[in-house]
């Protein structure tokens, strides 16, 4: 084999045609998921709501309603119990969010004291008992909001340093755009929102961004070999170039991410769900969104230098 | 092959020889004191299971109490010197800077030279309308306040810790107001927020002068050919117990060895033991203690802990220490020696005076905060109060490592058949980088000491599947120039060429994220950022110099390259 085969990916596609469509349906998305985020709201887990969570497994199976009776016949401000695992042996108990921090140790107590009156101590193993204060929790959902602006800030830096100014806005709008896509799933799908998901959503930042490079590289590259060339061919030939590696690479992050969230299990399970829309999520924006975001800035650049050279002429005459 | 080949070679070699020697010891879960290199990756409480709390400082109540108790006494001072003040409006509408007003009744220039002499550093005058003066707390010694509270608090919190018997705790500050307790192994958290919250156990102790100190250090070495040594996880006041019972014999009658500990501010462990001889009986409780506070003699400029006891202490201090001038008496906390200052003559009044030793004035100034800290009642210099406790049993952590090592490997294998079937010989070659790079992360996740988290899992099978992407960059490249007609030989130099900054560009970006994720993170969220960054590092190592090495050796082979 003296060449390579080619490229299972070279489309050869006419992106730039494609923008109009993909902005209407994101704008269209963002905007719902916004609306669902002031209307439904996200399902916060503790860590951002306080309170406080039981888990306990049983070594057999156990009847949650029965579970739940002898908890309120004790008395304690149980908000919810759920099975979760696919034996049905293992419960999670929530502690209702109102209250001190001293009201929810009590309470997280007096789960403990209920279970081992009602099952017998060794019938059962208290797995993981998290009791979230509303200081704690407010404070944690501040931290995880600035990580993200910062995250976002040095990125946008780095990329009008490292490229040019004008590619910065349109990577940082693909990835709030990013941001807010996994954040709408998790609304949709009610799956609790956690410090860890805080942490995938940074992760997806990493990841998407990182796609956004590769592409901005080409792009850049093939500017400075055709300095006159309109913006949209240039953005055309990157895109077409580097879809092969993006398609590749997006594949292997994706059946990675998938694999884990589909068989990681507990606290792994949403952290690779958010991880796995991210990957999807995160190469269309490089292309679609990322893009014709830069176009724009190329145009409003452009525009502008032309009136300065205009109006430096019109001075001279 | 050349020269140049067989140096780069060998260099990776020696990495690959002593990444594997780090990692043998975690991967065959033994002793690691086997092997050549004896270190273990930590695990975190999410996988060994144990307790994690977050404690905060309320800072505006210490901020309140202090200038209500500064104040307090430039009154009564005041009223000795015949300048009577009243105490007017305290004003909180900046909880982090409460200020306090004075209502002047006599001479207003003259109260307020006087005022302003008394407070010294410490105060700082912010109104001042006709008799009505206003004064906050200074800036400096807020500050001051802030870091000696966290440090001191961190200091008793191991002190107490240590009576736990836990292997690895760690007790860090987090912001300006919080500290975080991890003890890993440990599951009663009533056990052990009771230990940490308890008011602390402060003695005066007579320390018996009349034995050198070497022969103090004899007896702690005999003990220890014995095979009696504070060993980390031990309770400390086990191994007193057994030290003072085992030299029972050698000991003075009524004598028992305790110790002054320093802790190593940068391992947080125990670097240093001065013992000391001590009265078993103790004459004096920390409860006949009224306050200690920080004062400056204005002759010598030098700071000293002002300390007044109780009436009925004041009584018992004026006994002992008239019997015994010249000797020195230890504080004693926790059945820690703090400090054991001489008794320079008999203290009646029930006031006392301990001066420090001579050094650099804020040397000295922090000395006299930690000391006056450590004799204030209560003991924890401010009131913590429980934020965040997390308990993790010790199987829902090996449940955890077991399906996301699971899922971690078959994702892997997921990824290598994909990468060998789109790349031939040359996925091959990816996959070999791959499994480099996995072993040289966490090679440096032992090194480095880190913490490995469930989300640190998670952060090595990411890094899995975003390493193959610095290939998959640089084999589109070289697949470019091929197709443009280049030799493979140039096509793959030129490959790597232009592949480079492309590599580089995309890890860093993603490691900005990492760093903020890093510095956001507590416990295990903390775990992914390390893992991810480490992973990005010898991602850009690995894809780019080991996957070029083994591409130069490849294409010196052979004319043509299976891609």
């Amino acid at each position: 084999m003296s060449t390579p085969r080619k490229s299972l990916f070279n489309f050869n596609l006419d992106y730039v045609s494609m923008f109009k469509w993909c902005i209407v349906a994101s704008v269209v998305l963002t905007v719902s998921f916004i609306t669902l985020f002031f209307t439904k709201g996200l399902n916060y887990g503790v860590d951002f709501r306080g309170g406080a969570e039981v888990q306990v497994r049983f070594t057999e199976v156990v009847n949650v309603t029965d579970l739940r009776t002898s908890m309120e016949a004790a008395n304690v401000p149980i908000s919810s119990v759920q099975s979760i695992g696919d034996e049905e042996k293992e419960v999670l108990l929530k502690v209702q969010s109102e209250g001190s921090e001293g009201d929810l140790n009590a309470a997280s107590t007096m789960v403990g004291t209920v279970l081992s009156e009602k099952y017998g101590a060794g019938k059962f193993e208290i797995l993981k008992n998290d009791i979230v204060g509303p200081k704690a929790g407010a404070q944690l959902r501040n931290a995880g909001f600035q990580a993200m602006a910062w995250a976002l800030l040095a990125i946008m830096i780095y990329l009008a340093l490292r490229f040019d100014v004008k590619y910065a806005p349109g990577a940082i709008v693909a990835l709030i755009h990013d941001v807010t896509f996994i954040i709408g799933m998790f609304i949709l799908t009610q799956k609790e929102f956690s410090l860890q998901i805080v942490a995938a959503l940074l992760a997806v930042i990493g990841y998407s961004v990182n796609d956004t490079v590769v592409i901005y590289d080409r792009v850049r590259e093939i500017e400075q070999a055709n300095p006159n060339e309109d913006m949209n061919k240039i953005i055309n030939r990157a895109v077409n170039e580097t879809m092969s590696r993006t398609i590749l690479t997006a594949g292997t992050v994706f059946i990675v991410c998938a694999v884990m969230w589909l068989m990681g299990g507990g606290v792994i399970q949403d952290f690779f769900f958010a991880l796995t829309i991210g990957t999807v999520i995160g190469a269309y924006s490089t292309v679609f969104i990322a893009s014709p975001i830069t176009i724009l800035f190329d145009r409003l650049g452009r525009k502008k230098a032309a009136e300065q050279a205009a109006s430096g002429k019109a001075k001279a005459i | 092959m050349a020269r140049n080949w067989w140096i780069r070679f060998s260099v990776l070699a020696v990495i690959i020889t002593v990444a594997l020697l780090a990692i043998v010891p975690s991967v065959t879960n033994s002793d690691p004191k086997k092997w050549v290199i004896s270190k273990k990756v930590n695990l975190g409480l999410d996988l060994q299971g144990g307790l994690y709390m977050v404690l905060g400082i309320d800072f505006n109540k210490v901020y309140r109490d202090e200038i209500l108790v500064s104040v307090k006494k430039a009154q009564t001072y005041l009223q000795q010197e015949a300048l009577p003040v009243t105490l007017g409006d305290l004003d909180v509408s900046d909880p982090r800077d409460p200020k306090q007003t004075l209502i002047i009744e006599g001479d207003v220039e003259k109260t307020t030279a006087k005022l302003n002499e008394y407070f010294g550093y410490s105060m700082r005058l912010v109104g001042d309308e006709g008799n009505k003066v206003t004064y906050g707390l200074s800036r400096d010694y807020l500050r001051e306040m802030e870091t000696t509270a966290v440090t001191r608090s961190i200091e008793v919190i191991r002190n107490r810790i240590d009576e736990f018997g836990v292997t690895e705790p760690e007790i860090n500050s987090q912001g300006q107001d919080r500290i975080v307790v991890q003890l890993p192994g440990v599951r009663d958290i009533d056990r052990a927020k009771d230990l940490i919250g308890r008011t602390a156990k402060l003695e005066f102790r007579f320390v018996n002068d009349q034995l050198p100190e070497s022969q103090l250090q004899a007896w702690v070495d005999k003990a220890k050919a014995a095979g009696i040594v504070y060993e980390k996880g031990q309770r400390f006041s086990d191994y007193m117990e057994k030290l003072n019972t085992f030299l029972k014999t050698d000991l003075p009658a009524g004598f028992l060895i305790y110790f002054e500990k320093q802790t190593s501010k940068v391992t947080n462990e125990i670097t240093l033991m001065t013992p000391y001889l001590l009265e078993a009986v103790s004459p004096l409780g920390g409860d006949a203690l009224q306050e200690a506070t920080v004062r400056i003699d204005q002759q010598q400029n030098r700071p000293y802990v002002a300390i007044d006891f109780k009436s009925e202490g004041a009584k018992i201090f004026e006994e002992i220490t008239g019997k015994n001038v010249g000797r020195r008496m230890a504080i004693v906390l926790d059945g820690n020696v703090y400090s054991a200052p001489v008794i320079q003559g008999q203290i009646s009044g029930g006031s006392a005076q301990i001066t420090l030793g001579f050094g650099d004035y804020n040397n000295l100034l922090t000395e006299a905060r930690d000391l006056a800290l450590v004799l204030r009642a209560g003991a924890l210099p401010v009131e913590l109060e429980f934020q965040e406790q997390r308990v993790v049993g010790p199987s829902l952590g090996a449940d955890s490592i077991e399906r996301a090592q699971i899922a971690a490997a078959i994702g892997s294998v997921f990824v290598f058949l994909f990468t060998i079937f789109y790349y031939r010989v040359s996925g091959v070659i990816a996959c070999v980088t791959i499994l480099v790079n996995v072993l040289l992360g966490f090679a440096c996740l032992v090194a480095l000491e880190a913490t490995l988290t469930l989300p640190g899992i998670a952060g090595i099978a990411l890094t899995v599947g975003m390493a193959v992407d610095g290939n998959i960059i640089i084999y589109e490249r070289i697949k470019e120039e091929i197709n443009k007609g280049v030799p493979p030989r140039e096509a793959v130099a030129m490959g790597f060429d232009k592949a480079f900054w492309t590599i580089l560009d995309a890890n860093l970006t993603t490691a900005l994220a990492g760093l903020c994720l890093l510095n956001f993170g507590t416990g295990p969220v903390r775990g992914f950022a390390v893992t991810l960054l480490i992973g990005l590092a010898s991602t850009v190592y690995t894809s780019y110099f080991v996957t070029k090495l083994m591409f130069d050796w490849y294409v010196s082979k052979r004319q043509t390259i299976s891609i």
